[in-house]
């Protein structure tokens, strides 16, 4: 009976499931775009068309704004405008803002024109249209009066004003910018974009912006001003141009005098773009000799405060936190941490990789840089430097800014089974410095040629210079050994070359008829050239000596002859019969060419 | 009339002095380094170029193919600092540079024999000066002894024996330098390496700027190089040799 009792419920528990309603899940992104409210872009769409300020001087600038009520992308706003010839036109500031006006979200949308009068006159710029969401929307007729003195305006004129830090700039370099609208406290709608500042090649940080309204003097009077206040950094080198626009909010414009009771409808908001005057920044690029290790873009002046490790007693493989603050006084609003070294006894991880933490105060920015470090052996002393530099814009150089070893003790500990792999790749890498490029070189260096010497041609001239002198020695050396060994050669040489000499001073002697110089040119030669067949001193030798060498040939009588003339011609007392001496002449050049045949 | 004639010659020599002094090399380098400095690196590659070209010279070349780099003319700048380590195999930055440029633009460096590693030590004309010497200091001391009527000493013989030693091993450097001078440089960006020698002819591939081949011949306005994966036929002028003028 029991058991059965329990039937119904397990045949009711054991059933398949039937097949409830369930409200399907609305996607909660969806929820969040549906609960938007709408943007109005049905209704009709219209221009409106005006001078800022009508009334202007020649040459004092004038802001033609055209208003639509529809978003900006759809409009389609010509590049030139078909403006009188004696107004220049320059565009200006465009933009949009959908604020709240009820219950639906209405576009305004704004485009301004820089205009200047070269002549007093009253000018009109002609009805235009524009496309407007695939329709024609017609801007209608503005009207300029141009005059050489215009009235003061009955309400100040709302003027945005743009102010620079500095205007002298490298790239990269934050500066502070305001943008100031005198008077205008109330003129500001909540909701409605911030101060924009246009240009091209710059980088606003909107990050860093803050807003705030303070007391300025203007024309002797003191009046609340709003402030708008953000970091620019330049991002390209040249000659930049930079302005401000802001759309303003609800505000009454022009007097209005009110005399018994009355109601005035709210008018619709003129949400007015307003533009500053363009701003001129000289940007240089940064120069590219000197760059220090671990320079990661900072531009400024830095201060280093001393890092502060987690704790100095550390264990192998246990990692440990470096904090290192980083004080800039320019407006850093990001400063990205140097890369950390590469150390065989480390593995350091940069916990801000992107960039440090940076906290702005009044006075300065502060960046930390904060890395994980992990010992890998207990032979540790201090922690690894950390290169980092920056560069300073005011001495045009960079600066090094290394962050300074921490005194640690390590404890030996087991080294993780991932670590030891890094032991040895940080060991690998120990040695292989990252690459840089080099500065400058200072001076020419070595010169040279780049063609190789070998294919030059006056290189093997110039080994011909120390061979042919080698050749000449060997050859002189051959010689000079081959005379020692043959000096009966070196007398024939000798006595023929000298027999030689003699001649020429024998046929003079001949031609001027002297018989006595005749007869001891002669008895010179005959000596000269039988002298190395004894050998014997040249004038040692006496006419039968050269009788001897001649043999029986018949010249003696010619020898004894002539050796007789100069014989009585250096002993004898009385002169020497020379007659028929110097017709002996052929004779003795037969005698002569005889004895230098046998030398 | 002579007065005239002479202060004729006195302008033209003055003129001639100061084309000549606005043309030396150092003025050029000069020149060349402000440029550099103030960013014009067109001007100054000019300017380091015509001093090249007057004065080949390591710095020079250096800072040329850093103006290169700077132009974003990778192959002229790796030519110039190969060049300048041609000149002075101890240009630490030369060599830097190198490395930072071919680890930028993933480019390997020419593939080296062990001839040719060898000729890479000491400048490449150092090596036609070193075996020169050597040689003939062997001849001297073999000769002069006996010449000069002196018994032969030991240190005649060592000093021909360590002249035969450097000059024998100085052949191998000579053979690199030799077989060096026919290596080049891609100089322009996605050079095709053509098949044959035609301007119709079919890409075998494209080169990057800066890498390395060897020139095996010439043929009209052509140059048949082998580079590490390939070879063909590229065009004269997008291929330089490190041993020719820049």
């Amino acid at each position: 009976m029991f058991p059965w009792s329990f039937l119904p419920g397990v045949l009711i528990l054991t059933a398949p499931a039937q097949p409830t309603s369930v409200p399907p899940q609305q996607d909660p992104l969806m929820s969040l775009m549906l609960s938007q409210p709408k943007v109005e872009i049905t209704t009709n769409v219209t221009a409106v068309a005006s001078f800022d300020p009508p009334v202007v001087s020649p040459g004092e600038q004038t802001i033609y704004r055209v208003t639509f009520n529809a978003l900006e992308e759809t409009i389609d706003w010509p590049k030139k405008l078909n403006a009188p010839s004696e107004l220049q036109t320059e565009p200006g500031a465009h933009g949009q803002i959908i604020p709240m006006l009820g219950a639906v979200q209405v576009p305004y949308t704004s485009f301004n024109t820089r205009v200047r009068a070269s002549t007093t006159g009253d000018f009109t710029m002609p009805e235009f249209k524009v496309q407007a969401y695939g329709s024609e929307v017609t801007v209608p007729a503005a009207e300029l009066k141009v005059i050489s003195t215009p009235p003061s305006p009955p309400s100040p004129i709302l003027h945005l004003a743009i102010e620079f830090a500095e205007t002298n700039l490298f790239v990269g370099q934050p500066t502070r910018v305001r943008a100031i609208l005198p008077g205008s406290a109330g003129v500001f709608s909540q909701g409605l974009p911030p101060v924009q500042f246009t240009g091209q090649g710059v980088l606003v940080d909107q990050a860093a912006s803050s807003q705030m309204v303070t007391v300025t003097s203007h024309d002797g009077m003191n009046m609340p001003s709003y402030t708008f206040q953000t970091v620019l950094t330049p991002i390209e080198a040249g000659n930049l141009s930079v302005f401000a626009q802001c759309f303003t909010g609800n505000r009454f414009t022009g007097s209005l005098v009110i005399t018994g009771p009355a109601m005035i409808p709210a008018p619709p908001p003129p949400f007015t773009l307003l533009e500053s005057a363009p701003v001129s920044l000289t940007v240089r690029p940064l120069p590219k000799e000197g760059v220090l290790p671990g320079f990661t873009g900072g531009i400024g002046i830095f201060r280093l405060e001393p890092p502060k490790l987690g704790t100095n007693e550390l264990v192998v493989g246990e990692p440990v936190k470096l904090a290192v603050a980083v004080r800039c006084d320019a407006n850093v609003a990001r400063l990205v941490s140097p890369n950390p070294p590469r150390a065989r006894e480390w593995q350091i991880l940069d916990s801000t990789p992107g960039g440090g933490i940076t906290q702005s105060t009044p006075t300065d920015t502060v960046s930390t840089f904060q890395y994980t470090l992990v010992p890998l052996t207990d032979e540790i002393r201090e922690t690894p430097a950390i290169p980092f530099s920056y560069f300073d814009p005011v001495r045009g150089n960079y600066v090094d800014l290394t962050i300074p070893p921490v005194p640690v003790t390590v404890h030996a500990g087991e080294i993780p089974a991932d670590f030891s792999t890094l032991v040895k790749t940080n060991g690998a890498f120990r040695d292989e410095d990252e690459p840089v490029l080099s500065g400058l070189a200072a001076s020419s260096g070595w010169t040279g040629t780049l063609l190789p010497l070998q294919t030059s041609p006056w290189f093997p001239v110039v080994q011909v210079i120390p061979a042919g002198a080698f050749l000449g020695l060997w050859i002189w050396d051959r010689r000079r050994r081959y005379f020692e060994q043959h000096p009966d050669v070196l007398l024939r040489r000798r006595a023929r070359r000298a027999l030689h000499r003699e001649w020429p001073a024998l046929r003079r002697a001949a031609r001027d008829k002297d018989a006595p110089r005749f007869a001891g040119a002669a008895v010179s030669a005959m000596r000269v050239a039988c002298a190395p067949h004894y050998p014997a001193e040249p004038r040692a030798l006496v006419g039968s000596d050269i009788v001897q060498v001649l043999g029986s040939n018949g010249q003696s009588e010619v020898v004894r002859r002539f050796f007789t003339v100069s014989d009585a011609a250096h002993f004898a007392a009385t002169r020497t019969d020379t007659s028929g001496l110097l017709t002996l002449q052929p004779e003795l050049e037969k005698v002569l060419q005889q004895l230098e045949s046998r030398l | 009339m002579k007065f005239a004639l002479l202060l004729l010659g006195l302008w033209a020599l003055d003129i001639g002095h100061r084309s000549l002094h606005a043309a030396s090399p150092a003025d050029l380098f000069r020149d060349g380094t402000t440029a550099y400095r103030s960013s014009d690196y067109s001007t100054a590659i000019k300017a380091f170029r015509q001093s090249a070209n007057l004065q080949p010279a390591s710095g020079t070349l250096q800072d040329l193919g850093l103006a290169e780099w700077h132009r974003g003319h990778a192959g002229a700048a790796i030519l110039s600092w190969e060049q300048s380590l041609w000149l002075e195999p101890f240009n630490t930055a030369a060599r830097g540079n190198l490395r930072y440029a071919r680890k930028v633009a993933q480019l390997e460096g020419p593939e080296l024999t062990w001839y040719e590693v060898v000729s890479t030590w000491l400048p490449a004309n150092w090596w036609a000066w070193i075996a020169g010497i050597s040689f003939w200091s062997t001849v001297a001391m073999v000769m002069l002894p006996g010449i000069l009527r002196q018994p032969k000493a030991a240190w005649h013989q060592a000093v021909a024996a360590l002249g035969l030693t450097v000059f024998l091993l100085s052949i191998p450097a000579h053979v690199g330098v030799h077989t060096r001078a026919r290596i080049g440089f891609v100089q322009q960006k996605d050079t095709p390496l053509r098949l044959t020698p035609t301007g119709e002819a079919q890409f075998v591939t494209r080169l990057a700027a800066g890498e390395p081949a060897r020139l095996e011949r010439q043929r009209g306005n052509y140059v048949l190089i082998r580079t590490s994966r390939s070879a063909g036929w590229v065009e004269r002028d997008q291929f330089a040799l490190i041993c020719l003028r820049p």
